[in-house]
C-alpha cells in the first residue's frame, strides 16, 4: 500500500500482492463488472471488519527489518511515510504536507503535517524522521534498504515540522525513498537495540489502523485509529488471517471466514462461477507489479557461457508456462520491468521457442550428446543441474516441472528441489548454495534496480545473489539513479534491458495477474493503476449489511 | 509333521481365509502393474499438455488428466513402481537391521542384549514419523534417501520379534545338539535358528511394506518425499488437494491406489500370520 521503494523478495508473491503497490496504466480493470444488488445511493457508515486471507505470516513489523511482502502489507495500514504513491502511482504527500526540491536537485525540504499523533498519543515530529534515517544507515541494523540512504550527505531537523536532506549527487529515487521505511517512533526506540525492540511484534505507527494483537501463524488484528489525520476510516477492524493453503483459504472464503483473498488462476476461472459467489463477491484482475524468473548461479561453470543461457531460453516455451501455470492470467516477461510502465522496453531481443536453435547454440558451446543416451556432455561431464524453489508456491513448482520437461528434450537433466521458505533464503540463497532458482521479485515504482544487478551487491544477504557482473550495466545503473530527466533515464534503462535480454542472466518467465476477490458488502472499492488497496480507508459497509461488531 | 504336510496345512488355511486371499490378489495385481508399467500405461506419465489441463475422465484419458495435462492413469501405473520399490527396499533394510541386532541380542543375551534392547527402546521413544521428517529435511529428498530413512527408522519391531524367537529357539534340543558338535556361533544363528524364526519375520515384513508405502505417500504428500516429475501416489494427492472441488479424480484415484495397496498388504500379512499360528489350529 505504501511506497516500499526497494524491491522486496516476493514471498509467495502472487497470493499476497493485492495490498502492495499495484499495477500499470494499461490494465483491464475490472474484468467482471461488480454485481451490486441495487443502484440506489448508499450512505457510507462506520463499522464492520474485513478479514483478509494470506498465505504467509509476517516476520517482523518494523518495515526496515523485514523483506517479505506479508510484513509490508500489514504495516501499510499501520505506518505512514513522508510521501506515498497515490492511486495513479504519482508521488503525493503523506506525513509531509509539501516539499521543495532545490534547483540543483540536491536538497529536499519536507514540511511535515502538524499535530499528527503516534498511536500511543505522543506527537510526531521531524525528530522521528531523523531518527529513522540514522537507524537505517546504522551498519549494525540488519536492513536490506540502506542503499538509498547512503546517498544522503546530510539530514537535518530545521524545526519541529521541517526536515531537510541533502544528497551528494543528484539521486533520482530520492523523493520516493522517503516512505514508511524511515519513519520510526523515536520516543520508543531511542537507545534500544531495534532488533530486540517490542515494536517488532507490537508496532506503533501513525496510520489509519492500530495494532491490536498478533497470534503467530494465525492472525494479526488491527483496529481503527479514529484520530487518523486523513479522517477516520469507515471499517472498524482488519484481520490478516494466515491460512497457508490456497484451497483451504478458498473454502474459508466461501464459508464467510475470509472476506478478501488473492485467487489462484484456477479458482478465478473455474471455481468462482456459481451464482452465489457472483452475487456475494466481486473479483478483480490486474497485472501485478512483479515477475517470476529462472535465475542462474553465474559462479557455476555450467552457466558462465552466455550461449548456454540463451539456449535454455530458446528451449523454454514461455507462452506454455503462462498458459499452463497461470491459465493465461499473466503475460510473458522479457525483462525486469512490468509491461506498460514507462521504463519497460518492448523491443528487446526475444527468444522464440526453438529447441533446434537451442541445440545448435549448445553445440557451439561444446555440449554434445556424445554417449548417445540423450544427455549432453562436455569433457565427459553431463549437463545436469537442480532447480531450487520455495515450498508453498504452486505456480513456481509447476513452472519448474514444465521447464524440466522441455529441457529434457534438448538433453539436459534437471532435478527439482523445493525448500521451506526460511531455509530457502538462509541456507541456499544467502549462501549462494544453488545452481538455478525459480523466484520472483515484486517491483517498486522507481525503475532503479541497482541492488539486484550491480556487481557490488553480491555480498552475503545482498540481492545480486546470482553474482551478475557487467561493467556497462554497472555504469547504466549508476547513471540511471543519478539522472532526473525521465527521457534520459528511459534511454538508460532501455539499454539495460537490451543487455539483460542479450545476456540472459535470468530467464524472465512471466508477470502474473493479481486476482483479488472481495466480499460484495464492501463498497467504495476503486480499481486504479495502483491496484485496489489504495483507498482502503474509504471502503465502507452500509449499515444494513454489516456483519461484525468490532469493539476496538 | 513333515514339511510337506505343514505346507499343505498353510495353504488350505490361507485359501480358506477369503480376506487374505483378496489381499494377495490385490498385491499381485499392483505387483504386475509395476512390473509391466511401460506396456500398461497408455501415455508417457511426464507428457505435459497444457491444452488438456484438468480434463475429467473420458475414453481418451480413463482417469482424467492433472493440472499439467498429464494422464492420471499413466501416472498411477508408474507410481506403483515407486510405491513398491520404496516398500520392498525400505522393508529389506529394516528387516536386515532387525534380524541382525535381534539375533545378536537373542542369541547372546546378557549385556549385549541389554545394550541392544536399550537402544531399541531409545529408538522407539522417538515418534518415528517426526524423526523421518527431520532426517529428510536435513538430507536431500530423493527416493534413495527416503528408502534408507524409512528402513533405518522402522527395524525395532523386527528386532524385538527376532530376539524373542531366539530366546525360545536357542534352548531347543537341535540347537544344543549342533552346539555340542562345536559349530561356530554364526553358523548356528544363520543355519539353524534363523530359518525356524522366519515365519513371524515374514509376517512382520509384509505388514511393514504397507507401513513403508504409507510413509512414502505421506512424505511425498508433504512435498519432501519423491520429487517431481517422478509420479508417486503421494505427490499426486498433493496436487489433487488443491483442485479437489473441480477435479475429484485427481484425489480419488491415487487415494484408492494407496488404500487398496496398504489394505492388500495388511490382509495378506494377517492371513499369513493366521495360517502359520499353531494356536489357531482347528
Amino acid at each position: 500500500m505504501n511506497n516500499v521503494k526497494e524491491v522486496i523478495i516476493a514471498f509467495m508473491l502472487t497470493i499476497s500482492l493485492f495490498f502492495s503497490s499495484g499495477c500499470g496504466q494499461d490494465d483491464k480493470i475490472p474484468v467482471q463488472t461488480p454485481s451490486r444488488q441495487n443502484c440506489k445511493e448508499e450512505k457510507p457508515a462506520y463499522g464492520d471488519m474485513l478479514i483478509e486471507g494470506a498465505i504467509g505470516d509476517a516476520s517482523n513489523l518494523i518495515p526496515m527489518l523485514s523483506s517479505d511482502s506479508a510484513s509490508h502489507n500489514v504495516m501499510g495500514l499501520i505506518a505512514n511515510g513522508l510521501v506515498k504513491y497515490d492511486k495513479n502511482l504519482v508521488l503525493t504527500g503523506d506525513l509531509a504536507e509539501s516539499w521543495e526540491i532545490s534547483d540543483d536537485g540536491l536538497t529536499i525540504t519536507f514540511h511535515l503535517r502538524e499535530r499528527v499523533k503516534w498511536h500511543d498519543g505522543v506527537e510526531f515530529t521531524a525528530e522521528d524522521v531523523l531518527f529513522g534515517y540514522r537507524t537505517i544507515i546504522d551498519p549494525k541494523v540488519p536492513t536490506a534498504y540502506a542503499g538509498d540512504f547512503m546517498e544522503v550527505e546530510k539530514a537535518e531537523v530545521l524545526d519541529k515540522y521541517t526536515f531537510r536532506v541533502t544528497y551528494k549527487k543528484p539521486f533520482a529515487p530520492a523523493l520516493g525513498s522517503w516512505g514508511s521505511l524511515v519513519v520510526l517512533p523515536r520516543h520508543l526506540l531511542k537507545g534500544v537495540d531495534i532488533t530486540k525492540s517490542p515494536l517488532t511484534r507490537h508496532p506503533i505507527g501513525t496510520g489509519p489502523y492500530k495494532f491490536k494483537e498478533w497470534k503467530t501463524g494465525e492472525k494479526i488484528v488491527l483496529t481503527v485509529n479514529s484520530e487518523y489525520f486523513e479522517g477516520r476510516p469507515y471499517i472498524d477492524g482488519y484481520i490478516y488471517r494466515i491460512i497457508p493453503d490456497p484451497a483451504t483459504m478458498f473454502l474459508e472464503l466461501k464459508s464467510g471466514g475470509v472476506d478478501q483473498m488473492g485467487l489462484t488462476p484456477t479458482q478465478y476461472l473455474r471455481q468462482t462461477k456459481s451464482p452465489k459467489i457472483k452475487k456475494n463477491y466481486r473479483k478483480y484482475q490486474y497485472l501485478a507489479f512483479a515477475y517470476t524468473y529462472l535465475g542462474y548461479n553465474l559462479k557455476n561453470p555450467l552457466f558462465q557461457d552466455q550461449r548456454v543461457r540463451q539456449a535454455i531460453c530458446h528451449a523454454i516455451n514461455k507462452e506454455e508456462i503462462v498458459e499452463g501455470v497461470l491459465l493465461g492470467l499473466g503475460e510473458v516477461a522479457t525483462g525486469p520491468y512490468k509491461p506498460g510502465t514507462w521504463q519497460y522496453n518492448p523491443r528487446v531481443k526475444r527468444y522464440s521457442y526453438d529447441p533446434d536453435k537451442a541445440k545448435k547454440l549448445l553445440k557451439e558451446a561444446g555440449w554434445i550428446d556424445s554417449g548417445g543416451d540423450g544427455i549432453l556432455k562436455k569433457d565427459g561431464k553431463p549437463f545436469q543441474f537442480t532447480i531450487l524453489t520455495n515450498q508453498g508456491n504452486n505456480q513456481r513448482a509447476k513452472s519448474a516441472e514444465i521447464i524440466q520437461r522441455r529441457l529434457k528434450t534438448i538433453g539436459m537433466k534437471i532435478m527439482i528441489r523445493t525448500v521451506e521458505w526460511a531455509a530457502f533464503i538462509n541456507e541456499f540463497i544467502d549462501k549462494k548454495n544453488f545452481e538455478a532458482v525459480i523466484l520472483g521479485w515484486s517491483l517498486g515504482q522507481d525503475p532503479d534496480i541497482y541492488d539486484i544487478w550491480h556487481s557490488s551487491k553480491t555480498g552475503p544477504k545482498e540481492l545480486n545473489f546470482i553474482s551478475y557482473a557487467n561493467t556497462e550495466v554497472d555504469s547504466l545503473l549508476e547513471e540511471g539513479r543519478h539522472t532526473f530527466d525521465i527521457e534520459k533515464r528511459k534511454e538508460l534503462y532501455f539499454r539495460l534491458q537490451e543487455i539483460l535480454a542479450e545476456e540472459q542472466p535470468y530467464t524472465f518467465l512471466y508477470v502474473p495477474y493479481a486476482l483479488p476477490i472481495i466480499h460484495a458488502r464492501f463498497r467504495g472499492v476503486e480499481p486504479a493503476p495502483a491496484g485496489i488497496g489504495h483507498n482502503f480507508i474509504e471502503w465502507y459497509v452500509p449499515l444494513g449489511e454489516q456483519k461484525y461488531h468490532f469493539t476496538p | 509333521m513333515s514339511e510337506e504336510k505343514l505346507r499343505y496345512l498353510f495353504w488350505t488355511r490361507f485359501m480358506k481365509n477369503k480376506l487374505a486371499f483378496m489381499g494377495g490378489l490385490v498385491v499381485a495385481f499392483f505387483f504386475l502393474l509395476a512390473l509391466f508399467a511401460p506396456c500398461l500405461s497408455p501415455y508417457d506419465p511426464g507428457d505435459i499438455n497444457i491444452k488438456k489441463i484438468l480434463e475429467s475422465p473420458s475414453p481418451d484419458h480413463l482417469l482424467g488428466t492433472d493440472q499439467l495435462g498429464r494422464d492420471v492413469l499413466s501416472r498411477i501405473v508408474w507410481g506403483s513402481r515407486i510405491s513398491l520399490l520404496v516398500g520392498f527396499v525400505a522393508v529389506g533394510i529394516s528387516t536386515f537391521i532387525g534380524i541382525f541386532l535381534g539375533s545378536l541380542a537373542g542369541y547372546y543375551g546378557g549385556w549385549i542384549d541389554s545394550i541392544i534392547m536399550r537402544f531399541v527402546d531409545v529408538m522407539l521413544c522417538f515418534p518415528s514419523f517426526f524423526l523421518i521428517l527431520a532426517v529428510v529435511a536435513f538430507l536431500e529428498p530423493n527416493i534413495f534417501n527416503i528408502m534408507v530413512v524409512i528402513g533405518v527408522t522402522s527395524w525395532m519391531g523386527v528386532a524385538r520379534l527376532v530376539r524373542a524367537e531366539f530366546f525360545t529357539l536357542k534352548e531347543r534340543d537341535f540347537v544344543l545338539a549342533v552346539k555340542a558338535q562345536g559349530a561356530r556361533d554364526s553358523r548356528i544363528i544363520i543355519k539353524h535358528i534363523l530359518p525356524n524364526a522366519m515365519a513371524p519375520i515374514l509376517v512382520a515384513a509384509t505388514l511393514g511394506v504397507a507401513g513403508a508405502i504409507l510413509i512414502e505417500s505421506t512424505l511425498s504428500f508433504l512435498g519432501i518425499g519423491v520429487q517431481p516429475p517422478t509420479p508417486s501416489w503421494g505427490n499426486m494427492l498433493t496436487s489433487g488437494k488443491d483442485n479437489i472441488e473441480i477435479a475429484w479424480w485427481l484425489s480419488l484415484y491415487p487415494g484408492l491406489a494407496i488404500l487398496l495397496t496398504v489394505l492388500g498388504y495388511n490382509l495378506l500379512g494377517e492371513g499369513i500370520r493366521d495360517a502359520i499360528d499353531p494356536r489357531l489350529k482347528k
